[in-house]
Protein backbone atom coordinates (compact mmCIF):
# COMPACT_ATOMS: atom_id res chain seq x y z
CA UNK A 1 0.00 0.00 0.00
CA UNK A 2 2.81 2.39 0.84
CA UNK A 3 4.07 2.12 -2.70
CA UNK A 4 0.69 3.15 -4.07
CA UNK A 5 0.87 6.70 -2.76
CA UNK A 6 4.07 7.76 -4.53
CA UNK A 7 2.87 6.00 -7.68
CA UNK A 8 -0.42 7.89 -7.54
CA UNK A 9 1.32 11.21 -6.92
CA UNK A 10 3.65 10.57 -9.84
CA UNK A 11 0.87 9.57 -12.24
CA UNK A 12 -1.44 12.40 -11.21
CA UNK A 13 1.29 15.04 -11.14
CA UNK A 14 2.85 14.17 -14.49
CA UNK A 15 0.81 16.68 -16.56
CA UNK A 16 2.16 19.52 -14.43
CA UNK A 17 5.75 18.47 -15.03
CA UNK A 18 5.74 17.47 -18.69
CA UNK A 19 5.52 19.40 -21.93
CA UNK A 20 2.64 18.64 -24.29
CA UNK A 21 4.98 16.55 -26.40
CA UNK A 22 6.06 14.34 -23.50
CA UNK A 23 2.53 14.21 -22.22
CA UNK A 24 1.51 12.84 -25.58
CA UNK A 25 4.21 10.20 -25.13
CA UNK A 26 2.93 9.48 -21.60
CA UNK A 27 -0.53 8.77 -23.06
CA UNK A 28 1.08 6.41 -25.54
CA UNK A 29 2.83 4.68 -22.63
CA UNK A 30 -0.50 4.28 -20.81
CA UNK A 31 -2.18 2.75 -23.86
CA UNK A 32 0.70 0.39 -24.59
CA UNK A 33 1.04 -0.54 -20.93
CA UNK A 34 -2.56 -1.76 -20.98
CA UNK A 35 -1.94 -3.47 -24.32
CA UNK A 36 1.19 -5.27 -23.08
CA UNK A 37 -0.34 -6.32 -19.76
CA UNK A 38 -3.48 -7.67 -21.44
CA UNK A 39 -1.29 -9.54 -23.92
CA UNK A 40 0.69 -11.00 -21.04
CA UNK A 41 -2.45 -12.42 -19.42
CA UNK A 42 -2.18 -14.92 -22.25
CA UNK A 43 1.60 -15.33 -22.44
CA UNK A 44 2.78 -14.99 -18.86
CA UNK A 45 -0.21 -16.53 -17.10
CA UNK A 46 -1.75 -18.81 -19.69
CA UNK A 47 1.41 -19.84 -21.53
CA UNK A 48 -0.22 -18.97 -24.85
CA UNK A 49 1.91 -17.01 -27.31
CA UNK A 50 -0.43 -15.04 -29.52
CA UNK A 51 1.31 -13.82 -32.64
CA UNK A 52 -1.68 -11.85 -33.80
CA UNK A 53 -2.52 -9.62 -30.92
CA UNK A 54 -2.32 -6.52 -33.07
CA UNK A 55 -5.66 -7.72 -34.43
CA UNK A 56 -7.37 -6.60 -31.23
CA UNK A 57 -5.44 -3.39 -30.73
CA UNK A 58 -6.18 -2.56 -34.37
CA UNK A 59 -9.84 -3.54 -34.20
CA UNK A 60 -10.22 -1.36 -31.09
CA UNK A 61 -8.62 1.53 -32.96
CA UNK A 62 -10.80 1.08 -36.04
CA UNK A 63 -13.91 0.63 -33.91
CA UNK A 64 -13.20 3.98 -32.27
CA UNK A 65 -12.50 5.66 -35.61
CA UNK A 66 -15.59 4.28 -37.32
CA UNK A 67 -17.76 5.25 -34.38
CA UNK A 68 -16.49 8.81 -34.49
CA UNK A 69 -16.42 9.28 -38.25
CA UNK A 70 -19.12 7.11 -39.73
CA UNK A 71 -21.78 6.38 -37.14
CA UNK A 72 -23.38 9.82 -37.45
CA UNK A 73 -23.70 10.23 -33.70
CA UNK A 74 -23.24 13.53 -31.85
CA UNK A 75 -19.47 13.86 -31.19
CA UNK A 76 -19.83 13.82 -27.40
CA UNK A 77 -21.95 10.67 -27.43
CA UNK A 78 -19.71 8.93 -29.94
CA UNK A 79 -16.70 9.78 -27.83
CA UNK A 80 -18.33 8.54 -24.65
CA UNK A 81 -19.14 5.25 -26.32
CA UNK A 82 -15.59 4.62 -27.57
CA UNK A 83 -14.30 2.58 -24.59
CA UNK A 84 -17.40 0.41 -24.44
CA UNK A 85 -17.53 -0.18 -28.18
CA UNK A 86 -13.77 -0.83 -28.45
CA UNK A 87 -14.02 -3.32 -25.60
CA UNK A 88 -17.10 -5.11 -26.89
CA UNK A 89 -16.13 -5.25 -30.57
CA UNK A 90 -12.64 -6.58 -29.78
CA UNK A 91 -14.14 -9.09 -27.37
CA UNK A 92 -16.41 -10.40 -30.12
CA UNK A 93 -13.55 -10.58 -32.62
CA UNK A 94 -11.46 -12.35 -29.97
CA UNK A 95 -14.27 -14.80 -29.37
CA UNK A 96 -14.31 -15.70 -33.05
CA UNK A 97 -10.52 -15.87 -33.50
CA UNK A 98 -10.03 -17.54 -30.14
CA UNK A 99 -12.64 -20.19 -30.78
CA UNK A 100 -10.56 -21.56 -33.63
CA UNK A 101 -7.11 -20.75 -32.29
CA UNK A 102 -7.38 -22.50 -28.91
CA UNK A 103 -8.12 -25.77 -30.69
CA UNK A 104 -4.35 -25.93 -31.16
CA UNK A 105 -1.45 -25.12 -28.90
CA UNK A 106 2.11 -23.88 -29.14
CA UNK A 107 3.35 -22.77 -32.54
CA UNK A 108 0.10 -23.82 -34.23
CA UNK A 109 -1.88 -21.59 -31.92
CA UNK A 110 0.52 -18.75 -32.74
CA UNK A 111 0.13 -19.39 -36.48
CA UNK A 112 -3.66 -19.35 -36.28
CA UNK A 113 -3.70 -16.02 -34.45
CA UNK A 114 -1.22 -14.73 -37.01
CA UNK A 115 -3.39 -15.83 -39.92
CA UNK A 116 -6.56 -14.26 -38.53
CA UNK A 117 -4.74 -11.01 -37.98
CA UNK A 118 -3.54 -10.95 -41.60
CA UNK A 119 -7.14 -11.53 -42.64
CA UNK A 120 -8.19 -8.44 -40.72
CA UNK A 121 -5.25 -6.51 -42.16
CA UNK A 122 -6.48 -7.34 -45.65
CA UNK A 123 -10.00 -6.26 -44.78
CA UNK A 124 -8.68 -2.95 -43.44
CA UNK A 125 -6.78 -2.45 -46.70
CA UNK A 126 -9.58 -3.43 -49.06
CA UNK A 127 -12.79 -2.23 -47.38
CA UNK A 128 -11.94 1.29 -48.43
CA UNK A 129 -15.46 2.64 -47.93
CA UNK A 130 -15.39 1.88 -44.25
CA UNK A 131 -11.74 1.83 -43.24
CA UNK A 132 -10.24 4.34 -45.65
CA UNK A 133 -8.07 1.58 -47.13
CA UNK A 134 -4.40 2.34 -47.48
CA UNK A 135 -4.83 5.89 -46.18
CA UNK A 136 -6.37 4.76 -42.93
CA UNK A 137 -8.60 7.18 -41.03
CA UNK A 138 -7.33 10.51 -39.83
CA UNK A 139 -8.54 13.59 -38.02
CA UNK A 140 -10.05 11.78 -35.07
CA UNK A 141 -10.37 14.18 -32.22
CA UNK A 142 -11.89 13.93 -28.77
CA UNK A 143 -14.46 16.72 -28.21
CA UNK A 144 -13.78 19.90 -26.25
CA UNK A 145 -10.85 20.24 -23.88
CA UNK A 146 -10.23 16.48 -24.06
CA UNK A 147 -8.52 17.20 -27.35
CA UNK A 148 -5.65 18.68 -25.35
CA UNK A 149 -3.03 16.26 -24.01
CA UNK A 150 -3.32 17.71 -20.49
CA UNK A 151 -6.92 16.56 -20.13
CA UNK A 152 -6.76 13.52 -22.38
CA UNK A 153 -3.96 12.21 -20.20
CA UNK A 154 -6.29 12.17 -17.16
CA UNK A 155 -9.00 10.60 -19.25
CA UNK A 156 -6.60 7.84 -20.35
CA UNK A 157 -5.43 7.38 -16.77
CA UNK A 158 -9.04 7.04 -15.60
CA UNK A 159 -9.49 4.19 -18.05
CA UNK A 160 -6.14 2.42 -17.89
CA UNK A 161 -5.77 2.23 -14.10
CA UNK A 162 -9.19 0.62 -13.46
CA UNK A 163 -8.65 -1.67 -16.44
CA UNK A 164 -5.31 -2.82 -15.03
CA UNK A 165 -6.96 -3.35 -11.66
CA UNK A 166 -9.62 -5.55 -13.23
CA UNK A 167 -6.91 -7.61 -14.97
CA UNK A 168 -4.97 -7.85 -11.72
CA UNK A 169 -8.00 -9.20 -9.88
CA UNK A 170 -8.57 -11.63 -12.71
CA UNK A 171 -5.08 -13.12 -12.63
CA UNK A 172 -5.14 -13.34 -8.81
CA UNK A 173 -8.55 -15.03 -8.76
CA UNK A 174 -9.32 -18.74 -8.93
CA UNK A 175 -9.72 -18.21 -12.67
CA UNK A 176 -6.18 -16.84 -12.92
CA UNK A 177 -4.83 -19.53 -10.63
CA UNK A 178 -6.30 -22.18 -12.85
CA UNK A 179 -4.87 -20.39 -15.87
CA UNK A 180 -1.38 -20.64 -14.39
CA UNK A 181 -1.88 -24.32 -13.62
CA UNK A 182 -2.96 -24.73 -17.20
CA UNK A 183 0.22 -23.13 -18.48
CA UNK A 184 2.24 -25.60 -16.43
CA UNK A 185 0.27 -28.68 -17.35
CA UNK A 186 -2.90 -28.59 -19.47
CA UNK A 187 -3.43 -32.35 -19.34
CA UNK A 188 -3.34 -32.47 -15.56
CA UNK A 189 -5.86 -29.60 -15.44
CA UNK A 190 -8.32 -31.57 -17.57
CA UNK A 191 -8.30 -34.37 -15.04
CA UNK A 192 -9.22 -32.17 -12.13
CA UNK A 193 -12.40 -31.29 -13.99
CA UNK A 194 -11.51 -28.10 -15.87
CA UNK A 195 -12.60 -27.57 -19.46
CA UNK A 196 -9.23 -26.48 -20.80
CA UNK A 197 -10.34 -25.01 -24.12
CA UNK A 198 -13.16 -23.03 -22.56
CA UNK A 199 -10.76 -21.64 -19.98
CA UNK A 200 -8.22 -20.69 -22.63
CA UNK A 201 -10.92 -19.11 -24.77
CA UNK A 202 -12.16 -17.00 -21.87
CA UNK A 203 -8.63 -15.77 -21.19
CA UNK A 204 -8.22 -15.03 -24.90
CA UNK A 205 -11.41 -12.97 -25.02
CA UNK A 206 -10.48 -10.93 -21.94
CA UNK A 207 -7.00 -10.35 -23.29
CA UNK A 208 -8.32 -9.31 -26.70
CA UNK A 209 -10.98 -7.04 -25.23
CA UNK A 210 -8.52 -5.05 -23.15
CA UNK A 211 -6.04 -4.87 -26.02
CA UNK A 212 -8.90 -3.38 -28.05
CA UNK A 213 -9.65 -0.86 -25.33
CA UNK A 214 -5.99 0.19 -25.46
CA UNK A 215 -6.23 0.53 -29.24
CA UNK A 216 -9.32 2.75 -29.02
CA UNK A 217 -7.63 4.93 -26.44
CA UNK A 218 -4.50 5.30 -28.53
CA UNK A 219 -6.41 6.04 -31.75
CA UNK A 220 -8.04 9.08 -30.18
CA UNK A 221 -4.71 10.28 -28.85
CA UNK A 222 -2.84 10.16 -32.15
CA UNK A 223 -5.96 11.03 -34.15
CA UNK A 224 -5.30 8.31 -36.73
CA UNK A 225 -5.60 4.63 -37.43
CA UNK A 226 -3.75 2.91 -40.24
CA UNK A 227 -3.86 -0.61 -41.69
CA UNK A 228 -0.30 -0.98 -40.41
CA UNK A 229 -1.78 -1.30 -36.93
CA UNK A 230 -3.07 -4.67 -38.05
CA UNK A 231 0.04 -5.79 -39.91
CA UNK A 232 1.97 -8.71 -38.51
CA UNK A 233 4.98 -6.61 -37.55
CA UNK A 234 2.68 -4.75 -35.12
CA UNK A 235 2.09 -8.02 -33.29
CA UNK A 236 5.73 -8.15 -32.29
CA UNK A 237 5.37 -4.97 -30.23
CA UNK A 238 3.47 -6.42 -27.23
CA UNK A 239 5.71 -9.49 -27.29
CA UNK A 240 8.86 -7.37 -27.07
CA UNK A 241 7.34 -5.14 -24.37
CA UNK A 242 6.25 -8.09 -22.26
CA UNK A 243 9.54 -9.94 -22.55
CA UNK A 244 11.53 -6.76 -21.99
CA UNK A 245 9.60 -5.92 -18.85
CA UNK A 246 9.25 -9.49 -17.59
CA UNK A 247 6.41 -11.91 -18.23
CA UNK A 248 6.41 -13.28 -14.69
CA UNK A 249 5.22 -10.17 -12.92
CA UNK A 250 1.88 -8.50 -13.42
CA UNK A 251 3.19 -5.00 -14.14
CA UNK A 252 6.42 -6.13 -15.83
CA UNK A 253 4.97 -5.69 -19.33
CA UNK A 254 3.80 -2.16 -18.38
CA UNK A 255 7.38 -1.32 -17.40
CA UNK A 256 8.51 -2.86 -20.68
CA UNK A 257 6.00 -0.71 -22.57
CA UNK A 258 7.24 2.48 -20.90
CA UNK A 259 10.89 1.69 -21.61
CA UNK A 260 10.16 0.68 -25.19
CA UNK A 261 8.10 3.76 -26.03
CA UNK A 262 10.48 6.22 -24.41
CA UNK A 263 13.58 4.60 -25.95
CA UNK A 264 11.94 4.70 -29.35
CA UNK A 265 11.21 8.42 -29.00
CA UNK A 266 14.70 9.22 -27.75
CA UNK A 267 16.55 7.20 -30.34
CA UNK A 268 14.37 7.89 -33.36
CA UNK A 269 14.97 11.60 -32.74
CA UNK A 270 18.73 11.05 -33.11
CA UNK A 271 19.16 8.61 -35.95
CA UNK A 272 17.21 7.10 -38.80
CA UNK A 273 18.80 3.77 -37.88
CA UNK A 274 16.83 3.70 -34.65
CA UNK A 275 15.42 0.19 -35.18
CA UNK A 276 19.02 -1.05 -35.21
CA UNK A 277 19.79 0.72 -31.95
CA UNK A 278 16.55 -0.58 -30.40
CA UNK A 279 17.44 -4.07 -31.48
CA UNK A 280 20.87 -3.89 -29.87
CA UNK A 281 19.47 -2.48 -26.62
CA UNK A 282 16.77 -5.15 -26.43
CA UNK A 283 19.26 -7.95 -27.09
CA UNK A 284 21.54 -6.66 -24.33
CA UNK A 285 18.68 -6.23 -21.84
CA UNK A 286 17.25 -9.68 -22.53
CA UNK A 287 20.67 -11.30 -22.20
CA UNK A 288 21.48 -9.48 -18.97
CA UNK A 289 18.02 -9.87 -17.47
CA UNK A 290 16.31 -12.97 -18.82
CA UNK A 291 13.42 -12.46 -16.41
CA UNK A 292 12.93 -8.92 -17.72
CA UNK A 293 13.46 -5.52 -16.13
CA UNK A 294 11.10 -6.40 -13.30
CA UNK A 295 12.66 -9.84 -12.97
CA UNK A 296 14.38 -9.25 -9.65
CA UNK A 297 11.00 -9.41 -8.00
CA UNK A 298 10.55 -13.01 -9.05
CA UNK A 299 7.35 -14.75 -10.00
CA UNK A 300 3.77 -13.60 -9.59
CA UNK A 301 2.49 -14.29 -6.10
CA UNK B 1 -27.53 -52.40 -5.97
CA UNK B 2 -25.27 -54.88 -7.63
CA UNK B 3 -23.87 -52.39 -10.11
CA UNK B 4 -20.06 -52.32 -9.86
CA UNK B 5 -18.27 -49.00 -9.73
CA UNK B 6 -16.73 -49.64 -13.13
CA UNK B 7 -17.87 -51.97 -15.85
CA UNK B 8 -16.08 -52.21 -19.18
CA UNK B 9 -17.53 -54.16 -22.03
CA UNK B 10 -15.57 -55.20 -25.11
CA UNK B 11 -13.38 -52.12 -25.34
CA UNK B 12 -11.51 -52.12 -28.66
CA UNK B 13 -9.04 -49.76 -30.28
CA UNK B 14 -7.01 -50.07 -33.47
CA UNK B 15 -4.13 -47.93 -34.65
CA UNK B 16 -3.99 -48.54 -38.38
CA UNK B 17 -3.26 -52.25 -38.75
CA UNK B 18 -2.37 -52.71 -35.12
CA UNK B 19 -5.02 -54.02 -32.80
CA UNK B 20 -4.03 -52.35 -29.55
CA UNK B 21 -7.15 -53.43 -27.69
CA UNK B 22 -9.05 -56.47 -28.84
CA UNK B 23 -12.23 -56.30 -26.81
CA UNK B 24 -11.37 -55.90 -23.16
CA UNK B 25 -14.04 -56.44 -20.52
CA UNK B 26 -13.57 -55.73 -16.87
CA UNK B 27 -15.58 -55.38 -13.67
CA UNK B 28 -14.32 -53.39 -10.72
CA UNK B 29 -16.32 -53.59 -7.51
CA UNK B 30 -16.44 -50.87 -4.89
CA UNK B 31 -13.41 -51.03 -2.62
CA UNK B 32 -11.33 -53.02 -5.10
CA UNK B 33 -7.66 -52.34 -5.51
CA UNK B 34 -7.22 -53.69 -8.97
CA UNK B 35 -3.88 -54.16 -10.69
CA UNK B 36 -3.53 -54.42 -14.44
CA UNK B 37 -0.34 -56.14 -15.43
CA UNK B 38 1.16 -57.34 -18.66
CA UNK B 39 4.37 -57.11 -20.67
CA UNK B 40 5.26 -53.97 -22.62
CA UNK B 41 2.94 -53.58 -25.56
CA UNK B 42 0.18 -55.57 -23.89
CA UNK B 43 -2.16 -52.59 -24.30
CA UNK B 44 -2.19 -51.28 -20.75
CA UNK B 45 -1.55 -47.67 -21.69
CA UNK B 46 -4.02 -47.70 -24.56
CA UNK B 47 -6.54 -49.25 -22.23
CA UNK B 48 -5.97 -46.50 -19.70
CA UNK B 49 -6.14 -43.72 -22.23
CA UNK B 50 -9.29 -45.11 -23.81
CA UNK B 51 -10.86 -45.54 -20.43
CA UNK B 52 -10.13 -41.96 -19.41
CA UNK B 53 -11.36 -40.15 -22.48
CA UNK B 54 -7.99 -39.35 -24.10
CA UNK B 55 -8.67 -41.83 -26.90
CA UNK B 56 -12.02 -42.70 -28.40
CA UNK B 57 -12.67 -46.44 -28.51
CA UNK B 58 -13.64 -48.10 -31.81
CA UNK B 59 -16.06 -50.35 -29.98
CA UNK B 60 -17.16 -51.20 -26.48
CA UNK B 61 -18.59 -49.37 -23.53
CA UNK B 62 -17.30 -47.84 -20.31
CA UNK B 63 -19.89 -47.73 -17.55
CA UNK B 64 -19.15 -45.81 -14.38
CA UNK B 65 -21.61 -46.30 -11.53
CA UNK B 66 -24.24 -47.47 -13.97
CA UNK B 67 -23.84 -44.56 -16.39
CA UNK B 68 -22.41 -45.00 -19.86
CA UNK B 69 -19.44 -42.62 -20.03
CA UNK B 70 -17.81 -44.00 -23.18
CA UNK B 71 -15.78 -41.32 -24.98
CA UNK B 72 -16.66 -38.62 -22.49
CA UNK B 73 -14.00 -35.88 -22.33
CA UNK B 74 -11.63 -35.95 -19.34
CA UNK B 75 -13.00 -32.91 -17.53
CA UNK B 76 -16.52 -34.36 -17.46
CA UNK B 77 -15.24 -37.74 -16.27
CA UNK B 78 -13.34 -35.97 -13.52
CA UNK B 79 -16.48 -34.12 -12.44
CA UNK B 80 -18.35 -37.43 -12.23
CA UNK B 81 -15.82 -38.75 -9.74
CA UNK B 82 -13.11 -40.44 -11.78
CA UNK B 83 -9.60 -39.28 -10.90
CA UNK B 84 -6.36 -40.24 -12.56
CA UNK B 85 -2.62 -39.93 -12.24
CA UNK B 86 -0.04 -40.17 -14.99
CA UNK B 87 2.90 -42.41 -15.69
CA UNK B 88 5.04 -39.35 -16.26
CA UNK B 89 4.52 -37.36 -13.10
CA UNK B 90 2.15 -34.56 -13.75
CA UNK B 91 2.09 -31.61 -11.36
CA UNK B 92 2.07 -27.81 -11.75
CA UNK B 93 5.77 -27.10 -11.56
CA UNK B 94 5.91 -23.42 -10.81
CA UNK B 95 3.12 -23.41 -8.24
CA UNK B 96 3.81 -24.35 -4.64
CA UNK B 97 2.74 -27.79 -3.43
CA UNK B 98 -0.08 -26.17 -1.49
CA UNK B 99 -1.25 -24.22 -4.54
CA UNK B 100 -1.18 -27.41 -6.61
CA UNK B 101 -3.79 -28.89 -4.32
CA UNK B 102 -5.71 -25.62 -4.10
CA UNK B 103 -6.18 -25.54 -7.87
CA UNK B 104 -7.70 -28.99 -7.70
CA UNK B 105 -9.94 -28.08 -4.76
CA UNK B 106 -11.12 -24.97 -6.60
CA UNK B 107 -12.01 -27.06 -9.62
CA UNK B 108 -13.82 -29.57 -7.44
CA UNK B 109 -15.80 -26.76 -5.80
CA UNK B 110 -16.64 -25.50 -9.33
CA UNK B 111 -14.88 -22.22 -8.59
CA UNK B 112 -12.37 -22.26 -11.44
CA UNK B 113 -14.41 -19.56 -13.15
CA UNK B 114 -14.63 -17.28 -10.20
CA UNK B 115 -12.91 -14.06 -11.34
CA UNK B 116 -12.96 -11.64 -8.44
CA UNK B 117 -11.93 -13.11 -5.07
CA UNK B 118 -8.26 -13.66 -4.33
CA UNK B 119 -7.41 -17.33 -4.77
CA UNK B 120 -4.55 -17.68 -2.29
CA UNK B 121 -6.62 -17.89 0.92
CA UNK B 122 -9.22 -20.26 -0.53
CA UNK B 123 -9.41 -23.88 0.61
CA UNK B 124 -6.07 -23.59 2.42
CA UNK B 125 -7.17 -25.71 5.37
CA UNK B 126 -8.37 -28.54 3.20
CA UNK B 127 -5.28 -28.32 1.01
CA UNK B 128 -3.07 -28.71 4.08
CA UNK B 129 -5.09 -31.73 5.15
CA UNK B 130 -4.54 -33.33 1.76
CA UNK B 131 -0.80 -32.68 1.91
CA UNK B 132 -0.77 -34.12 5.40
CA UNK B 133 -2.52 -37.22 4.15
CA UNK B 134 0.27 -37.95 1.67
CA UNK B 135 3.01 -36.84 4.05
CA UNK B 136 3.98 -33.61 2.34
CA UNK B 137 3.05 -31.04 5.01
CA UNK B 138 6.63 -29.95 5.42
CA UNK B 139 6.95 -29.09 1.72
CA UNK B 140 3.70 -27.11 1.40
CA UNK B 141 5.35 -23.89 0.33
CA UNK B 142 8.02 -25.32 -1.92
CA UNK B 143 7.63 -25.12 -5.68
CA UNK B 144 6.30 -28.43 -6.98
CA UNK B 145 9.08 -28.57 -9.57
CA UNK B 146 11.70 -28.48 -6.82
CA UNK B 147 10.35 -31.59 -5.07
CA UNK B 148 11.98 -34.99 -5.48
CA UNK B 149 10.45 -37.41 -7.96
CA UNK B 150 8.86 -39.44 -5.18
CA UNK B 151 7.40 -36.35 -3.55
CA UNK B 152 6.00 -35.19 -6.88
CA UNK B 153 4.23 -38.53 -7.16
CA UNK B 154 2.78 -37.99 -3.69
CA UNK B 155 1.72 -34.50 -4.67
CA UNK B 156 0.03 -35.79 -7.77
CA UNK B 157 -1.86 -38.22 -5.60
CA UNK B 158 -2.98 -35.35 -3.38
CA UNK B 159 -4.10 -33.37 -6.46
CA UNK B 160 -6.11 -36.32 -7.72
CA UNK B 161 -7.65 -37.07 -4.32
CA UNK B 162 -8.57 -33.43 -3.70
CA UNK B 163 -11.31 -33.92 -6.28
CA UNK B 164 -12.87 -36.57 -4.01
CA UNK B 165 -12.99 -39.23 -6.72
CA UNK B 166 -14.80 -42.47 -6.02
CA UNK B 167 -12.63 -44.21 -8.58
CA UNK B 168 -8.95 -43.47 -9.01
CA UNK B 169 -7.00 -44.67 -12.03
CA UNK B 170 -3.24 -44.74 -11.57
CA UNK B 171 -0.98 -45.27 -14.56
CA UNK B 172 2.21 -46.87 -13.25
CA UNK B 173 2.21 -45.08 -9.91
CA UNK B 174 5.68 -46.36 -9.08
CA UNK B 175 7.37 -45.64 -12.41
CA UNK B 176 10.92 -44.39 -12.11
CA UNK B 177 11.39 -45.38 -8.49
CA UNK B 178 13.88 -47.63 -6.73
CA UNK B 179 12.54 -50.99 -5.55
CA UNK B 180 12.15 -50.08 -1.88
CA UNK B 181 10.58 -46.72 -2.69
CA UNK B 182 8.05 -48.47 -4.91
CA UNK B 183 6.66 -50.56 -2.10
CA UNK B 184 6.41 -47.58 0.20
CA UNK B 185 4.73 -45.58 -2.51
CA UNK B 186 2.07 -48.14 -3.40
CA UNK B 187 1.38 -48.78 0.28
CA UNK B 188 0.75 -45.07 0.70
CA UNK B 189 -1.73 -45.12 -2.18
CA UNK B 190 -3.34 -48.20 -0.74
CA UNK B 191 -3.64 -46.79 2.78
CA UNK B 192 -5.01 -43.43 1.64
CA UNK B 193 -7.47 -45.01 -0.78
CA UNK B 194 -8.76 -47.26 2.02
CA UNK B 195 -9.06 -44.31 4.34
CA UNK B 196 -11.05 -42.27 1.84
CA UNK B 197 -13.04 -45.19 0.48
CA UNK B 198 -11.70 -44.77 -3.07
CA UNK B 199 -11.68 -47.74 -5.43
CA UNK B 200 -8.48 -47.99 -7.47
CA UNK B 201 -7.28 -49.41 -10.74
CA UNK B 202 -3.55 -49.25 -11.40
CA UNK B 203 -1.09 -50.53 -13.96
CA UNK B 204 2.21 -51.87 -12.73
CA UNK B 205 5.34 -53.69 -13.85
CA UNK B 206 6.76 -54.73 -10.54
CA UNK B 207 5.26 -58.00 -9.29
CA UNK B 208 6.35 -57.38 -5.72
CA UNK B 209 4.33 -54.17 -5.76
CA UNK B 210 1.30 -55.85 -7.29
CA UNK B 211 1.19 -58.77 -4.90
CA UNK B 212 1.74 -56.50 -1.92
CA UNK B 213 -1.52 -54.60 -2.28
CA UNK B 214 -3.79 -55.74 -5.11
CA UNK B 215 -7.14 -57.30 -4.25
CA UNK B 216 -7.62 -58.37 -7.86
CA UNK B 217 -5.31 -58.70 -10.83
CA UNK B 218 -6.04 -58.51 -14.52
CA UNK B 219 -3.35 -59.83 -16.81
CA UNK B 220 -3.28 -58.33 -20.29
CA UNK B 221 -1.49 -59.79 -23.26
CA UNK B 222 -1.58 -58.56 -26.85
CA UNK B 223 -4.55 -56.33 -26.26
CA UNK B 224 -6.68 -58.93 -24.55
CA UNK B 225 -7.40 -60.10 -21.04
CA UNK B 226 -5.39 -63.25 -20.51
CA UNK B 227 -6.36 -64.00 -16.95
CA UNK B 228 -8.13 -62.46 -14.06
CA UNK B 229 -8.69 -63.13 -10.38
CA UNK B 230 -7.31 -62.75 -6.91
CA UNK B 231 -3.52 -62.66 -6.58
CA UNK B 232 -3.47 -66.31 -5.53
CA UNK B 233 -5.61 -67.38 -8.48
CA UNK B 234 -3.55 -65.44 -10.98
CA UNK B 235 -0.30 -66.75 -9.60
CA UNK B 236 -1.54 -70.29 -10.10
CA UNK B 237 -2.45 -69.88 -13.76
CA UNK B 238 0.05 -71.59 -16.04
CA UNK B 239 -0.43 -69.33 -19.09
CA UNK B 240 0.22 -66.30 -16.93
CA UNK B 241 3.45 -67.79 -15.73
CA UNK B 242 4.45 -68.44 -19.31
CA UNK B 243 3.85 -64.96 -20.74
CA UNK B 244 4.62 -62.80 -17.83
CA UNK B 245 5.67 -64.27 -14.55
CA UNK B 246 7.98 -66.64 -16.35
CA UNK B 247 11.17 -64.94 -15.34
CA UNK B 248 10.06 -64.45 -11.77
CA UNK B 249 8.51 -67.86 -11.17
Amino acid sequence: MTRLVPAAVLLLGLPFALSDFWLFIAIEVLAFALYAVSFNVLLGYGGMLSFGHAAFFGVGGYAAAILLKRAGLPPMLAFALVPVVALVVSALVALLIGFFSVQRSGIYFAMLTFAFQMLLYTIALKATGITGGDDGMTGLKPPGVLGRPFYYYYYALAIVVPALYVLYRLVSSPFGFTLRALRANPRRVQYIGVNVRAHQLAAFVVSGAFAGLAGGLFALSTGNVFPGWLNWTASATPIVMAVLGGVHTFLGPAVGAAVYVVLEVLISGKTEYWPLAMGVIIVVLVLLMPEGLSGFRRKPA
Amino acid sequence: MNEPILRIEGLAKRFGGLEALGGVSLRVERGDFRAIIGPNGAGKSTFFNTLTGLLRPDAGRVIFEGTDVTGEPPHLLARRGVGRTFQITSVFHDLSALQNVQVSLLAHARRSWSVWPKATPLHVERARQMLDLVGLSASADRAAGALSHGDQKRLELAIALAGEPRLLLLDEPTAGMAAQERLESIRLVHRVARELGVSCVFTEHDMAVVFAVATHITVMHQGKVLAEGTPAEVRARREVQQVYLGAAA
